[in-house]
């Protein structure tokens, strides 16, 4: 049972954040190869503060990723605001993580308190439960599903389409760039602060380039613009290398091999465009917006 | 004042190497409008070549790294025809590009970690003693990586701006459909462009290979490269000569007299300035997207 629930909360986690990116890069086609360095920053201060402020560990999970939010933005807008194309932004999100990993690394304290460096930061364990996981994940994709079936959603696929047929028709760049980028930070953050609760400690290891991949993997795999997709393959991905552990150590040039195949092959992954359907909350989702109108904007 | 000049020589040499990287995303990303992510890969698996011909087949230095040139030419090559080409064909968007060029770097660098394993190594180089100018030593590796990279440069440049192929090139990059339809060969453009890029990567790679070690994750220092060229400014050869210097320097001298630990987050930092105070760069034209 144990180890089912781990799967369970586990891919909770990796869902939540694969959310982020999906909103990020599947939605609105900004390439994040550094959604770990947000996971980080949002994970070690829900932390600090259920350990140091006795803060319950929901505000606290609330609070971490809003401050990742926080922080996405001050990278998010000077690359954003410069108009560089969407790859330098990658390049800042890759410099960021990587700057906050080596930095978690090497403190030792922060002001007066001691973060543990590479040894890592332990907090009090028992919090992250499957009822709890399980919650923060169906309010994270109920959430996500509201946001991409919105006009702020349709504005992030048309910026994805092409920017400057988006920006013609009057979507402003810049702030739906940034609100796409918090959201996607919050989710990140929010996963971090509860891989935390999970693990009853933090530590820089969790959060290396390894686990960026992962969430751009489960993206890509999972298709884009969708957050099914991404979602089965956020799962697929964390179940399947505990089941075929013999695999572990192929398992990042196998996605490294499939990226490539997909993208010559397949380039939307496996069930891109396709969106989740919420029909059996009967609350007129499809009234509102008409599926024609989210499933004729093909790209290609 | 001799630690400061030894700094500065230090800096300088690494700064020829971010250069040289620079310039290899930069002739990728004027032509084909997407970020080579798998150049860092190239980079590593150069070295490693030059590593394993000299330490395992005991090959003199010069022929070890022609031996590492062509075969990371014929990868970068390889890469262009089956990871890129099929995309470029479908008027793919840069998204896919970027994707793609991501899973050949993650392929590449995986298994160059599981076949050649993720230590640290050493090259193995004679004549390491270094020169003294008065008080302040400088490496002969030094000197060597900054000329070297230099020379690679001014003939990159001469090929660029004084040869017909040179032409070719330079008019793909502004138009690359139009240009083939004045008969440019785009093929034979890609496959140059590619080879290029697998020269630049390889004496990169080797020449960090010798002043730091040898190990497959090295080509994260190419991070470094993209904000060199960012600093610099955007689609200009020049700049990012400029603004790899001016990192490679800065750097040295964050590590030198404050904190090794800092110099990444230095780095990173100082780009986040520079955006917010010249958001095209130092030298860079307008960044504005051309229709």
């Amino acid at each position: 049972m144990g180890y089912i629930n781990a799967i369970l909360i586990l891919g909770g986690i990796n869902i939540i954040a694969t959310l982020g990116v999906s909103i990020l890069t599947g939605y609105t086609g900004l390439f994040t190869i550094g959604h770990a360095g947000f996971m980080a920053l949002g994970g070690y201060l829900s932390a600090i503060l259920i350990k140091e402020y006795s803060v319950h560990f929901a505000p606290a999970l609330i609070l971490g990723g809003l401050f990742a939010g926080v922080a996405s933005l001050i990278i998010g807008y000077p690359s954003f605001r410069s108009r560089l194309r969407g790859d330098y932004f990658a390049i800042a999100t890759l410099g960021f993580s990587e700057a906050i990993r080596l930095l978690l690394n090497n403190m030792k304290q922060l002001g007066a308190l001691n973060i543990g460096g590479s040894f890592g930061y332990s907090i009090p364990s028992g919090m992250a439960t499957v009822p709890v996981v399980l919650i923060a994940l169906f309010l994270a994709l109920l959430f996500a599903h509201m946001f991409v079936t919105s006009q702020y959603g349709k504005n992030c696929i048309a910026i994805a389409q092409d920017e400057v047929a988006a920006e013609m028709m009057g979507v402003n760049l810049l702030r739906t760039k940034l609100i796409a980028l918090f959201i996607s930070a919050f989710y990140a953050g929010v996963a971090g602060g509860l891989m935390g609760l999970f693990f009853a400690y933090q530590s820089p290891s969790f959060y290396s380039i390894t686990q960026s991949s992962n969430l751009l993997a489960a993206v890509v795999f999972g298709g884009i613009q969708s957050l099914i997709g991404p979602f089965i393959t956020a799962l697929v991905l964390v179940a399947a290398p505990q089941l075929l552990l013999v695999l572990e150590e192929w398992r990042l040039i196998a996605y490294g091999f499939l990226f490539v195949l997909i993208m010559v092959f397949r380039p939307q992954g496996l069930l891109g465009y396709v969106e989740m359907n919420f029909n059996f909350l009967k609350r007129g989702w499809n009234k509102l917006f008409p599926r024609k109108a989210r499933r004729g904007e093909v790209l290609h | 004042m001799d630690l400061f000049l030894q700094q500065l020589v230090s800096g300088i040499s690494i700064g020829a190497i971010y250069a040289l990287l620079a310039v290899g995303y930069a002739l990728v990303y004027s032509i084909y409008n997407f970020t080579n992510w798998a150049f860092d890969a190239f980079m590593a698996f150069g070295a490693i070549m030059a590593f394993i011909a000299i330490a395992s087949m005991a090959m003199p230095f010069w022929l070890a790294a022609i031996l590492a040139i062509v075969l990371t030419i014929i990868l970068s090559v390889g890469t262009e025809k089956l990871a890129y080409k099929p995309l470029r064909m479908r008027k793919a968007p840069r998204l896919f590009m970027m994707i793609s060029a991501m899973g050949v770097n993650l392929t590449i660098v995986q298994t160059m970690n599981k076949f050649f394993g993720g230590t640290f190594r050493k090259f193995t180089v004679d004549s390491v003693q270094p020169i003294f100018i008065g008080n302040v030593s400088i490496g002969r590796m030094d000197l060597l990586a900054g000329a070297i990279s230099f020379a690679v440069l001014a003939l990159l440049w001469l090929f660029l701006y004084r040869s017909k192929w040179g032409l070719a090139i330079r008019a793909s990059s502004i138009d690359i459909q139009t240009s083939s339809l004045m008969g440019i060969n785009n093929d034979a453009v890609a496959v140059i462009i590619f080879g290029l890029t697998g020269i630049l990567s390889t004496v990169a790679g080797v020449f960090y290979g010798i002043k730091y070690a040898v190990y497959p994750t090295m080509g994260m220092i190419t991070i470094k490269a993209m904000i060199a060229s960012i600093i610099g400014g955007l689609g200009n050869l020049p700049a990012a000569i400029v603004g790899s210097m001016l990192l490679g320097v800065l750097e040295t001298l964050v590590s030198g007299y404050i904190s090794s630990t800092y110099r990444d987050l230095f780095s990173f930092s100082f780009l986040i300035v520079i955006l917010l105070f010249f958001p095209n760069g130092l030298m860079g034209k307008s960044g504005d997207e051309k229709l």
